[in-house]
């Protein structure tokens, strides 16, 4: 890692970047085609470069080959001028007549050496000058030497051999080697420079290749930075809109579709706000209404209730049998619209976010014995059995014991009134921190796509069980706002024909109750 | 004998069912129909037990409780508070206001005798 004092920098040279290209007026098309082109256009010419580079190295090995090409002809001219006098020299001595003609035949040949030394070694124009100077004198003397031998004037003839054929051989040679020398030295530098532009070729292609590759990723980097940056603050910005919060807006610097893209979330997330206020005072609008309604419903009802049950009890005189009998159903009929408005009253406060749970000490085992209790009466009518099953172990808890109570009661309430005949067991357990509770019974059971339903508001299985059963469809709406408001998850596992088992967990211990995050539909 | 009962109670209704009860019951009344009344009355007659509804008007079931229990005179008479509804946290607060037992309405008359009994015997 660098020192950190150097590392802002960078970053701001990106931002720079970025933002440059984020702000450019062009659409993310055209960015995007301009940043392919530029790529494109980039391989095209490292391409380029490559083939320039290669048909140098080219040109450098043609003059090489050509070189080499120069100097096996000079050293043919050398080892031909060699083996001539050879020949001379052994014709004399001898004076054979076969030896003479092929030592004149090879005379001949070295005049094809010197044609094809002319055609490859053009540039030595002076010394190639000299050397066919040298070699007519050469041919000059070996022609005179072979035609002493054969006159018969061999003493003559060695005599001309070594004051004069000698010395010309020799500086032939000399020559020669001159020729062979320079077309080395010529193919040493011609190496040296072959070796040079190899090294400055690698050296642009490789330069050209890290540069096309940096500025590719460069401008990769920045485009997609241009456009993620963006997508990312839109992404952030739904995310709050679907979490209910319609006050933040996006502020991005392009000027593209991107733009155009969160003008338009801009919009409709201020609409949208004013939509959602709007609907949270009529909801709060309505749920105050209901609760003051219920209010003033139960006032009166309290009085013909309280009434009711004074007749009954003779305190205004005797009651005939018959209008006992019609006070039971007056008494029956209002108890269970009392019932009905003080669900409306819960429900509405628990949807004006108005229900605050009181946190206390409690024991659960005394919960379920309450209701058990309380509910023994109605199971009995019915001839039901209505079993409890408490572990020993469970912990001293924490909650709104009077909401749990209702919540519980709710429960066990339904599985009485929908069960014909057979049981509803009551249990309770705990662990890992969480009560447990499960309310089984032995009715009509409920098809899994009503399921999730039933936890609903005003929803039963079927509407019509609403008049036959008695109740609200409220119950189990309330209970499962109480078991969420305590951090707790209700559910039904059900099978059609096979009974319900209603169950829910709650913390052992709840210190703050969860927020009513229910918004308002 | 007979025990006298105070109600604090702005409904006429109410009173009257109350009325109706303790009397058939034997107990002697005294009504009162605003909360300062109620704290008036009590100082005046000292009952055996007050019956104190929560909600009425400018002075409320709680406060009512609280000057009652704050007077040297009355500070032992026991009261019994009604409470509008069960699950509403009335109750919790009245009892903090320094009540010393709840009826949550609905009351039913058979109950609310049978709580008065147990601060009478």
């Amino acid at each position: 890692m660098t020192s950190l004092a150097s590392r802002p920098k960078p970053a701001s040279l990106r931002n720079l970047a970025v933002g440059l290209v984020a702000r450019a007026p062009a659409s993310v098309q055209t960015k995007l085609l301009v940043a392919f082109l530029t790529i494109v256009g980039l391989l095209i010419a490292l391409g380029g470069a490559g083939l320039i580079a290669l048909s140098g190295i080219n040109d450098r090995t043609d003059e090489l080959i050509r070189l080499q090409r120069k100097i096996a002809a000079y050293r043919q001219v050398q080892h031909d001028t060699t083996g001539q006098l050879y020949g001379i020299s052994t014709a004399l001595l001898f004076a054979d007549e076969r030896m003479l003609d092929a030592a004149l035949r090879q005379l001949n040949q070295f005049g094809y050496d010197l044609d094809r030394l002319e055609y490859v070694a053009k540039d030595e124009a002076t010394l190639l000058g000299e050397v066919r100077q040298e070699y007519g004198r050469f041919i000059d003397v070996v022609t005179h030497v072979v035609d002493l031998i054969r006159s018969g004037h061999v003493a003559e003839a060695r005599k001309m051999q070594l004051e004069q054929a000698g010395p010309l051989a020799d500086r032939l040679e000399r020559l020669t080697n001159q020729l062979v020398n320079l077309a080395e030295s010529d193919m040493v530098s011609a190496i040296d420079a072959t070796e040079r532009t190899y090294r400055n070729s690698r050296i642009i292609v490789s330069a050209f290749a890290v540069g096309s590759i940096l500025l590719a990723l460069g401008l990769g980097y920045i485009i997609s930075w241009s456009l993620l940056g963006p997508v990312t603050e839109i992404g952030a910005r739904l995310r709050q809109i679907a979490a209910g919060d319609f006050t933040q807006r996006v502020r991005i610097a392009n000027r593209d579709e991107l733009s155009a893209l969160a003008d338009d979330l801009n919009r409709t997330t201020k609409k949208l706000g004013k939509l959602y206020r709007q609907l949270e005072e009529a909801s709060r609008h309505k749920s105050e209404f209901l609760a003051n309604t219920s209010h003033e419903l139960r006032t009166p009802l309290n009085a013909i209730l309280g009434y009711t049950e004074l007749i009954q009890d003779g305190i205004y005189g005797e009651v005939p049998p018959k209008i006992g009998e019609v006070l039971e159903r007056v008494q029956s009929n209002g108890r269970h619209l009392l019932g009905l408005i003080n669900d409306v009253l819960d429900l509405s406060k628990i949807e004006a976010g108005q229900l605050t749970l009181t946190i206390s000490d409690y024991s659960m085992r005394e919960v379920v014995q309450t209701v058990a209790a309380a509910t023994e009466s109605l199971a009995a009518e019915k001839n039901l059995l209505l079993k409890t099953e408490i572990s020993d172990n469970l912990p001293a808890a924490k909650g709104d014991e009077r909401r749990i109570t209702q919540a519980l009661l709710n429960l066990v309430g339904n599985a009485i009134k929908f069960t014909e005949a057979g049981e509803v067991a009551l249990k309770a357990s705990a662990q890992d921190g969480a009560f447990q509770l499960a309310v089984a019974d032995t009715g009509p059971g409920i098809a899994a796509k009503d399921q999730e339903r039933i936890f609903e508001e005003f929803q039963q299985v079927d509407s019509s069980s609403t008049r036959r059963k008695g109740g609200t469809g409220l119950g189990l709406a309330i209970s499962k706002k109480i078991v969420e408001m305590h951090g707790g998850r209700i559910w039904v596992e059900s099978e059609l024909g096979r009974g319900s088992t209603f169950l829910f967990t709650l913390p052992v211990r709840v210190e703050m109750p969860v927020a009513n995050r229910e918004k308002p539909a | 004998m007979s025990k006298r009962i105070l109600v604090v109670e702005d409904q006429e209704d109410n009173r009257r069912i109350v009325r109706d009860l303790l009397n058939s019951a034997g107990f002697e009344l005294i009504e009162a129909v605003t909360g300062e009344e109620g704290v008036q009355l009590a100082e005046e007659n000292v009952p055996d037990v007050i019956l104190m509804d929560i909600q009425m008007p400018v002075l409320d079931g709680y406060e009512a409780t609280r000057r009652i229990k704050a007077s040297a005179k009355c500070r032992h008479i026991p009261i019994i508070v009604i409470t509008s509804y069960a699950l509403s946290g009335d109750a919790a607060k009245a009892m903090a206001a320094g009540a010393d037992a709840y009826v949550a309405k609905p009351f039913s008359p058979r109950e609310l005798l049978a709580k008065i009994r147990q601060f009478t015997s």
